[in-house]
C-alpha cells in the first residue's frame, strides 16, 4: 500500500514540471516535422516555432519520423488541442493526403513545408525548395569539379519523398550530357548518414575505381565521406551534397566535400508561419498559388564564410 | 503450492484467504495495478490538459490503441504458450501491402486480364497471408525446434523485405476503389463509426472477446496455458503441443493481418514500412498486463489494460506537447515498472502468489 502511494506521488511529482499552459495566447500552431535528429528538420521546426512565438502564438514541435501512422496520431492530437493552424512536413507524398484532408475537414488550415503531397486544393499552401533548380545548380558545380570523364556513384533519398526523384532527375539531366561520365552505382540510402556509410563501403568493394560521388542530401554524402576516409580513399574524390547543413558546411570548409546546395529552409519555415498567421487573421490565403518554390543557393569553399547560422547564408 | 495453471488463474481471481487484513488491500492493488495505472494516467492528464478527458478524445485514443491492441492479443496467445513472436510488426506491414496490391488490381498477363477482387475477398486473402506467415513461424518452431526468438526474427526480416520488394519502397494509395469495378468500401474499416464508436475499436473488442472466450472456455485455451506452463508435463498429459504451437503462431499472424487491414484502411494507404518496431509495443502491452514472459500466465483483460495504458500515456504526452523523446523514456519506464511489479507478484517461490 505504502509502496503504491509513494509510486503515485513520485509519478505525479515528475509530471508536474511538464505541465503545459492550458490557455493558448493567440492560439496554438502545431508544427510537425520529420526527424529532429537531422539538423535540417531540426532547424525547420525551431525556426517555425520561433516565428510562431514571435507572432504571439503558442507553438509545439512534434516528429513523425517518416511514419504515416505517427503522423496521423500527431494530427489527431493537434485537432484535439484545437490548433489554429498546422505546419506539416508530410511523411509521404501520397500517403499523407488523407491526414491533410482530415485536418482540413476539422477546420484547421494546413501549410506544408519542404515536401509536397500529390494533390492540390486541400492544403492552403505548399512551400518547398526549388529542388529542380537546386539540383541543376549542384550538378553544374559538380561537373566543374569532376571534369567530363570518370566513374561516379549516386546516392538516392527516400523514394516516398518526391524530392529524391526531383533531385536525381535534375542531376541526371546535366550529367547525361557528358557520355564519358559513367555511373557505376546508384543506391537508395533514405536520407540517412549510416545507410550512406554502409552502402559506400559495399560500393567501394565492388568498384575500386571511383572519381566522384553525388548525393541527394548532405547526410548521405557525409556517410560516404566517412566511409572513404576510413578506407583512406577520400583524397582526390569529389563529393557533392544537398541541404546546406552545418556538418556539411564544415566538411566543405575542410575540403572534404566539394560543395553543397543550401535549401532555404529557414526562409520558408518562417514564411509558412507568416502565411498561417495571415490566414488565421483574414481567412484567405496570403499568396494565391498553392505551390510556392524557394530558390536554392550554392555553398562552396569560396563563400563558406558567409554561413553565419544553420541554413543561413548572409551576403 | 500447486503449479497447475488453472488453479493459479483461480487464485488470481478469487483472492487470498483473509489471513491478514491490511495485506489484502495491498494485494488487491497489486493485482489490479494495470487498472489503477490507467485511472492514474487519465487523472493526471485530465488535470494537465482540458482537451484530454472528453468522450471524443477517448474514442480517438481508443482508435489508436486498436492497432497495438490487436497485435498485443496475438502476442499474448504466443507468450502464454511460452514463445514469442517478433514478426508481427512486419506481418502488419506486409498485409497492408498485400491488401493494397490486391485493391490496385492483379494483372494476369497470360490470361490478358486484370482482376479486381471485391473488398471481402481482399480481406480474406490478406488474413490468409497473415496465417501463412504464422504457419511458417509455427512449423519452424514446433517441428524444426528453432528457438522462437530466432525463427520470428528471421520472419521479421523476410516479411519486411517482401513488402519492400512488392512496392519498391513506395506506397499503395488507390485503396478507395471505384464504383465501376465494384470494389468500394475498403476505407469503411478505418473511417466509419457505428453509434459514434470507430470501427477499429469495435474490431478490437470483438477480437478480444473471441480471444478471451478461446482462452477461458475451450480446450484449446487449456492446452495453451498448460503447454506454456510446463511443456513436458503437457505433452505427457496428452496435449497436442506441436499442433497447438503452429496454431498459436497462425493466430498471431491473423491478428497482425487484421491490424494491418485496420491501419491501412485508417490511412487509406499501405506502406511497406508500416508497423516498424510495433512488435516491441505489443510485448510491452502484454507484460504491463501481467503476463509472464516464460509462459502459462496472463489474461486478455490484462493485456487490453496494458495496451490502453501505453496508448493513453503516449497520446497524453503528445496532447500536452511533450517532446517525443520523453515519450520513449516514459514508455520504457512504465515497462520496467510493470516487470518489477510482475516479479513482486509472482516471485518468492509462490509465497505471495
Amino acid at each position: 500500500m505504502i509502496k503504491f502511494t509513494k509510486r503515485t506521488l513520485l509519478a505525479a511529482a515528475t509530471a508536474l514540471p511538464l505541465m503545459a499552459s492550458s490557455v493558448w495566447a493567440e492560439g496554438l500552431i502545431s508544427i510537425i516535422v520529420n526527424d529532429p535528429a537531422n539538423p535540417y528538420w531540426f532547424t525547420e521546426g525551431e525556426v517555425a516555432k520561433a516565428t510562431a512565438e514571435e507572432l504571439g502564438y503558442e507553438a509545439t514541435v512534434a516528429a513523425h519520423k517518416g511514419d504515416t501512422n505517427t503522423e496521423s496520431r500527431l494530427i489527431d492530437a493537434a485537432i484535439t488541442n484545437g490548433a489554429k493552424a498546422i505546419i506539416l512536413d508530410p511523411a509521404n507524398a501520397d500517403g499523407s493526403v488523407g491526414v491533410v484532408r482530415k485536418a482540413t475537414e476539422a477546420g484547421i488550415p494546413v501549410f506544408l513545408v519542404n515536401a509536397e503531397i500529390n494533390e492540390s486544393g486541400i492544403a492552403i499552401a505548399q512551400l518547398v525548395s526549388n529542388n529542380a533548380q537546386g539540383a541543376a545548380l549542384g550538378a553544374v558545380q559538380w561537373i566543374e569539379a569532376v571534369g567530363d570523364a570518370g566513374n561516379f556513384v549516386e546516392f538516392f533519398g527516400n523514394p516516398a519523398d518526391n524530392n529524391a526523384a526531383t533531385r536525381s532527375n535534375g542531376y541526371n539531366t546535366v550529367i547525361s550530357q557528358y557520355p564519358d561520365l559513367i555511373k557505376v552505382a546508384e543506391e537508395v540510402a533514405n536520407w540517412d548518414r549510416t545507410q550512406g556509410y554502409n552502402k559506400m563501403q559495399s560500393i567501394m568493394q565492388a568498384n575500386p575505381d571511383i572519381q566522384a560521388v553525388i548525393s541527394g542530401n548532405d547526410e548521405m554524402a557525409l556517410g560516404a565521406i566517412a566511409a572513404l576516409k576510413e578506407a583512406g580513399r577520400l583524397e582526390g574524390i569529389i563529393v557533392g551534397g544537398f541541404d546546406g547543413s552545418p556538418d556539411a558546411v564544415e566538411a566543405v570548409r575542410n575540403g572534404e566535400m566539394a560543395y553543397t546546395v543550401l535549401q532555404p529552409v529557414a526562409v520558408f519555415a518562417r514564411e509558412a508561419v507568416i502565411q498561417a498567421d495571415y490566414y488565421i487573421k483574414n481567412g484567405t490565403p496570403m499568396v494565391a498559388d498553392e505551390k510556392q518554390l524557394f530558390d536554392c543557393l550554392l555553398i562552396t569553399i569560396d563563400n563558406v564564410d558567409n554561413y553565419t547560422a544553420p541554413f543561413t547564408l548572409t551576403n | 503450492m500447486s503449479e497447475i495453471p488453472g488453479e493459479t488463474k483461480m487464485a488470481e481471481t478469487t483472492g487470498k484467504p483473509r489471513a491478514r487484513g491490511g495485506f489484502d488491500i495491498a494485494h488487491l492493488l497489486l493485482e489490479g495495478r494495470a487498472f489503477f495505472a490507467l485511472i492514474a494516467i487519465i487523472a493526471i492528464f485530465s488535470y494537465l490538459s482540458p482537451n484530454y478527458a472528453t468522450i471524443g478524445n477517448f474514442l480517438i485514443m481508443a482508435n489508436h490503441v486498436a492497432i497495438f491492441g490487436l497485435l498485443a492479443i496475438g502476442m499474448l496467445l504466443v507468450i502464454l504458450n511460452g514463445g514469442i513472436d517478433l514478426s508481427v510488426g512486419s506481418v502488419l506491414g506486409l498485409s497492408g501491402v498485400v491488401a493494397g496490391y490486391l485493391m490496385q488490381g492483379v494483372e494476369l498477363e497470360w490470361a490478358g486480364v486484370i482482376l479486381y477482387p471485391p473488398v471481402w475477398a481482399v480481406v480474406i486473402l490478406t488474413i490468409g497471408v497473415g496465417a501463412f506467415v504464422g504457419m511458417v513461424n509455427g512449423v519452424l518452431i514446433a517441428w524444426f525446434k528453432v528457438p522462437a526468438f530466432v525463427a520470428t526474427l528471421g520472419t521479421l526480416y523476410v516479411a519486411r523485405g517482401v513488402g519492400l520488394l512488392m512496392t519498391n519502397g513506395l506506397t499503395f494509395n488507390k485503396l478507395s476503389g471505384t464504383e465501376a469495378l465494384g470494389n468500394r468500401g475498403f476505407e469503411w474499416l478505418g473511417f466509419n463509426r457505428i453509434a459514434g464508436v470507430p470501427i477499429g475499436v469495435i474490431v478490437l473488442t470483438l477480437v478480444a472477446l473471441i480471444a478471451g472466450f478461446l482462452l477461458m472456455r475451450t480446450a484449446f485455451g487449456r492446452w495453451l496455458y498448460s503447454s506454456g506452463g510446463n511443456e513436458r508435463a503437457a505433452e505427457l498429459s496428452g496435449v497436442p503441443v506441436r499442433r497447438v504451437q503452429v496454431l498459436v503462431y497462425m493466430l498471431s499472424g491473423v491478428c497482425a493481418a487484421i491490424a494491418g487491414l485496420v491501419l491501412s484502411s485508417q490511412l487509406t494507404s499501405a506502406g511497406p514500412t508500416a508497423g516498424f518496431t510495433y512488435e516491441l509495443t505489443a510485448i510491452a502491452a502484454v507484460v504491463i498486463g501481467g503476463a509472464a514472459l516464460t509462459g502459462g500466465r496472463g489474461t486478455v483483460r490484462g493485456t487490453m489494460l496494458g495496451a490502453f495504458v501505453i496508448g493513453f500515456l503516449s497520446d497524453g504526452l503528445v496532447i500536452i506537447g511533450v517532446s517525443s523523446y520523453w515519450q520513449t523514456v516514459f514508455t520504457g519506464a512504465v515497462i520496467v515498472l510493470a516487470v518489477l511489479l510482475n516479479s513482486i507478484q509472482y516471485g518468492g517461490s509462490g509465497k505471495r502468489g
